[in-house]
């Protein structure tokens, strides 16, 4: 890893997340750096994996976790009448 | 004994979004609290997840409206993702990195979440109306905005349905439509697992007229996912099959069954 990705924050952090979701740049700039800074990927992965609709903007971080969905095939019964 | 609570579809007035509700404003305050700030701000707040028809769900109204049924049924699908989620919140190592435990944060996220399961024993203890005078779907859309609403829990009557549909039509609807319809009932969201042969089991899932609403299955954690074009409902698998691994789900006319193969390797017969 070069030293430049090693100094990149995560896209998900909590204050470039606040910001997108229409937070003032103010509140953030309030906050320690430390907090901002903040990975919430989980939270969001979180909320996004059980399928809220309306969502959580930036949920999509990639990569599988046990809070997708795990669709299953399916197969339609032959038979008629059950 | 009356419902008490109302819910027409058809009928929603165009206005502004909502103001969320004091108990969700509380909650996200409490939670944000320990990251060094007070408040989320308003643009936060109504982008997170509590679509409109939601935050209708929770107020103590005794009417709602709804612009129509799928929006109805959507809205009760995403207060069950919203409350998974919640509860997720609360047992999990979450629960630990947002200090939820030295806040009020968790007495507000019980709360809220007490308050959609009450939600939703109302909704689904409702009157429903309906009216297409401003929004008359084909009776294909019609067709899979019931089937979603069934889903979610929520039954509508076929006379009530019949009249709603002539009134704004000039035709009826059709009785192989009528028949198809009255074929679907309410969806119970409840299964039993039972074993088949050695380490192969079944988990089976009664829901009259579910063969003909094309549904997906997948698993998440613990929970069976059912998903009607977008709309889905959650059911709480039993702990057993944590330690199996899914198959496929064979599909019939009145039920569905995943097969579940046990990891011999988590469970270890002696």
């Amino acid at each position: 890893m070069s030293e430049d990705n090693k100094d990149k924050k995560p896209t998900s952090d909590l204050g470039s997340w606040l910001n997108s979701m229409g937070a003032p740049v103010s509140i953030t700039e309030l906050m320690p750096s430390e907090i901002t800074g903040l990975d919430i990927a989980p939270l969001l992965t979180m909320l996004g994996g059980v399928g809220i609709k309306s969502g959580v903007r930036g949920a999509h971080t990639g990569g599988s976790n046990v809070d997708e969905i795990r669709w299953l095939p399916i197969v339609r019964s032959q038979q008629p009448q059950e | 004994m009356s419902p008490s609570l109302v819910i027409t579809c058809g009928t929603e007035p165009k206005r502004g979004s909502a103001t969320p509700l004091d108990v969700v404003s509380h909650f996200f305050g409490a939670l944000a609290q320990p990251f060094g700030f007070f408040k989320p701000s308003k643009g936060l707040l109504s982008e997170l997840n509590l679509s409109r028809g939601v935050y209708s769900l929770l107020t103590s109204s005794d009417h709602f409206e709804f612009e129509s049924v799928q929006h109805l049924a959507q809205a009760l699908s995403d207060l069950d993702s919203i409350a998974i989620a919640l509860n997720h919140m609360d047992s999990e190592e979450f629960a630990i990195w947002c200090g939820l435990g030295k806040s009020d944060a968790r007495i507000h996220l019980l709360q809220l979440v007490y308050e959609m399961q009450q939600a939703r024993i109302r909704a689904q203890g409702a009157q429903l109306q309906l009216d297409f005078t401003h929004n008359l779907p084909s009776t294909k859309a019609l067709f899979r905005s019931l089937t979603q609403l069934a889903l979610v829990g929520v039954a509508c009557d076929s006379w009530q349905l019949q009249r709603a549909w002539s009134t704004s039509n000039r035709e009826s609807l059709s009785k192989k439509w009528a028949s198809k319809y009255e074929s679907i009932r309410v969806f119970s969201a409840s299964g039993v697992l039972l074993e088949r042969e050695g380490l192969k089991f079944v988990f089976r899932v009664k829901w009259n007229g579910v063969g003909a609403c094309k549904p997906a299955v997948g698993l998440v954690r613990n929970q069976l996912v059912v998903d009607v074009g977008g709309v889905r409902r959650f059911l709480e698998l039993p702990a057993a099959c944590s330690r199996m691994e899914p198959g496929s789900v064979l599909l019939s006319k009145n039920k569905f069954e995943i097969d579940f193969v046990v990891k011999e390797s988590e469970w270890p017969r002696s």
